[in-house]
């Protein structure tokens, strides 16, 4: 009895411990967007405003800084899944020479530390004249979702039963029925993951975009390092709600699937 | 590559080796063995056939990698070395403290370097501090839910996830105002009177920073794992008389060893060349070989080292890689001859 007793109280004491770990920054960051100022060591602000939100609201730049966020994201994940979609249902389907090679070789894109590519990527980017261009930025934000867009899909495209595909077939379906009306709807929770975690990592992806795409092109990220440094914190506070909303209502949609595991058979080497 | 050789047994094996998910593998391409003269059956053709499309099919993605990553990658490591023309004579010309001709020059200068050396140390001692913190945070998060469950456990598996729908910067800057001078930690200690110490601009606040952003990823992976443990194992345990302590060490863990490996992996690989978190975070010195690599090549102008670094950084993550690698490929392997579940 006492050992449960101890065992509940240890259980909740973690549960304490993790919820002010992972909620305490992101709520202490969120009231300060409505606070007028704060004296320090006071739990809550001094008084309670709006102010900062009309200063977010007025400053053209960030308003051209959401746009293109709101614009390059949902482009790259396009661009990602026409190239990657493909390639996914191949390594799923076909044994060809060098699968795992690809996949591994994919995967490997990850390993290496991304400032050091974006420095060496920024030679290359300079002779072919992508730095500040849209083009540019959309390469780096396609390479974030590369791994995301062939692994998770391919593993979601081997959890098709192939019996259900054959009993298409026998039924007379030719492969192009099979796929769309069999393989992919069962296939989709897993591609919608992909395409999350694709929009999640252009939408967040900063320091590529800052390299290749500042001063002419700044997204919601960049922009806000700029913010962060040059403004009152009330302002960032501000701008850093702004930036999380459209993560929040991703993840309302897709948490099904997300909690579902799917994430973590996509990253089985089979 | 054994498993592409055409009917060979790894091939087989590939196929019926299946994956640790269980998921169905891909069919052997050919069916019989191959005759040795004469025209190809049918069925060799449409084999032939289906590798060509196979291979038409991944060239996309590849040649996007193979351009964008490989060739600068390729080009950074010889740049690193002293091959100064092609795609880096611009930034040969540019920068300073540039080795010409082929030596490891660049290389010797940085380990010789006790700024370096001691950034070094940091980077990897932030990046084991958070990653043996991210794993056992993860862990316990994902026994409580398995074993607990109810609202306490499905609360926390959503909230241990959270951070991975907040974009770093957002997270690097809340985790500063949440530890630095008058930040939470210290207005909450002052409360009750005691002085808590200043984390922000501090390593602490990096490992803090690192945590929380990888956090999520390995609840992911380790909580999949255990949500997929058989009830029937944990409760023939508990019959058996084992404690709570010893079902999560010796039947709960154990199953989920291929996930916690790859959430060490992506953890390491990660921490070890992130920016954003120790660029807001941590203290200017020391600090982390990402932070580094964008001073040296950006403020200090010397592009030449500021690769050798990316490169240093890199044989770190792909030892980490190397481990992954060979976990998943063995607990494949290790699955042989019990066919699909």
């Amino acid at each position: 009895m006492i050992k449960r007793l101890t065992g509940t109280a240890l259980v909740w004491a973690t549960a304490v411990v993790l919820a002010v770990f992972i909620a305490g920054p992101l709520l202490w960051l969120a009231v300060r967007a409505f606070a007028t100022s704060w004296t320090y060591p006071n739990l809550l602000p001094d008084g309670w405003t709006l102010k900062w939100w009309g200063t977010v609201f007025q400053d053209p730049s960030l308003a051209v800084a959401v746009q293109n966020s709101l614009v390059l994201a949902p482009l790259t994940v396009l661009i990602a899944a026409v190239v990657c979609l493909p390639a996914a249902w191949a390594i799923s389907r076909i044994e060809f020479p060098g699968r795992r090679v690809v996949l591994v070789g994919l995967f490997a894109t990850n390993a290496f530390p991304k400032m050091g590519l974006f420095v060496t990527m920024s030679a290359m980017f300079t002779a072919l004249n992508l730095m500040n261009t849209v083009t540019g930025i959309l390469i780096v934000h396609v390479l974030g979702c590369v791994v995301f867009m062939t692994w998770l899909p391919a593993a979601a495209f081997s959890a098709v039963p192939r019996s259900l595909e054959e009993a298409a077939r026998d039924a007379g379906a030719g492969r192009w029925r099979t796929f769309w009306s069999v393989t992919f709807p069962i296939a989709w929770p897993g591609i919608l993951v992909a395409m999350v975690m694709s929009f999640l990592a252009s939408f967040d992806e900063a320091q590529g975009t800052y390299l290749v795409g500042a001063p002419a092109y700044m997204t919601m990220p960049t922009a806000m390092y700029s913010l962060v440094l040059n403004s009152p914190r009330q302002v960032s506070a501000v701008f850093a709600i702004a930036l999380s909303i459209p993560s929040v209502v991703l993840m309302t949609l897709a948490r099904k699937h997300i909690m579902g595991g799917r994430l973590a058979d996509g990253f089985q080497i089979r | 590559m054994t498993q592409t050789v055409p009917n060979g047994p790894a091939l087989d094996r590939e196929a019926r080796g299946d994956t640790a998910t269980g998921l169905p593998a891909v069919p052997s391409p050919a069916q019989g063995p191959r005759r040795p003269t004469g025209r190809p059956t049918t069925q060799e053709r449409l084999a032939r056939r289906r590798r060509v499309q196979g291979l038409a099919l991944v060239t996309a993605p590849v040649l996007v990698v193979v351009l964008f990553v490989g060739v600068p990658v390729v080009n950074a490591a010889l740049f690193s070395l002293g091959f100064t023309g092609g795609l880096s004579q611009a930034l040969a010309d540019i920068g300073q403290d540039t080795v010409n001709g082929f030596s490891f020059a660049v290389y010797g200068t940085l380990l010789g370097n006790p700024t370096f050396l001691r950034d070094l140390a940091a980077t990897i001692g932030v990046t084991l501090a958070s990653t043996g913190l991210t794993i056992a945070l993860a862990v316990v998060v994902a026994v409580i839910l398995r074993l607990r469950g109810g609202f306490l456990g499905r609360t926390l598996s959503v909230l241990a996830v959270v951070p991975i729908f907040v974009p770093v910067v957002i997270a690097s800057w809340s985790i500063l105002t949440f530890t630095d001078a008058q930040g939470f930690l210290r207005s909450a200690g002052a409360q009750v009177g005691i002085d808590v110490p200043v984390w922000g601009y501090t390593l602490v606040a990096v490992v803090f920073g690192s945590v929380w952003t990888s956090l999520p990823f390995a609840v992911l992976m380790i909580a999949g794992a255990l949500q997929g443990t058989p009830d029937a194992l944990i409760e023939a345990a508990r019959d058996a008389g084992a404690s709570t302590w010893r079902v999560v060490w010796q039947v709960l863990l154990p199953m989920a060893a291929t996930p916690m490996v790859i959430a060490t992996t992506f953890t390491v690989i990660g921490v070890l060349g992130s920016f954003t978190v120790p660029y807001f975070t941590g203290p200017n010195a020391p600090t982390m070989l990402g932070v580094d690599i964008s001073k040296y090549f950006q403020s200090y102008n010397r592009p030449q080292q500021s690769t050798a670094m990316a490169f240093i950084v890199f044989a770190f993550a792909a030892a980490a890689s190397v481990l992954y690698l060979r976990s998943t490929v063995r607990s494949n392997a290790r699955e042989l001859g019990k066919g699909p579940r």
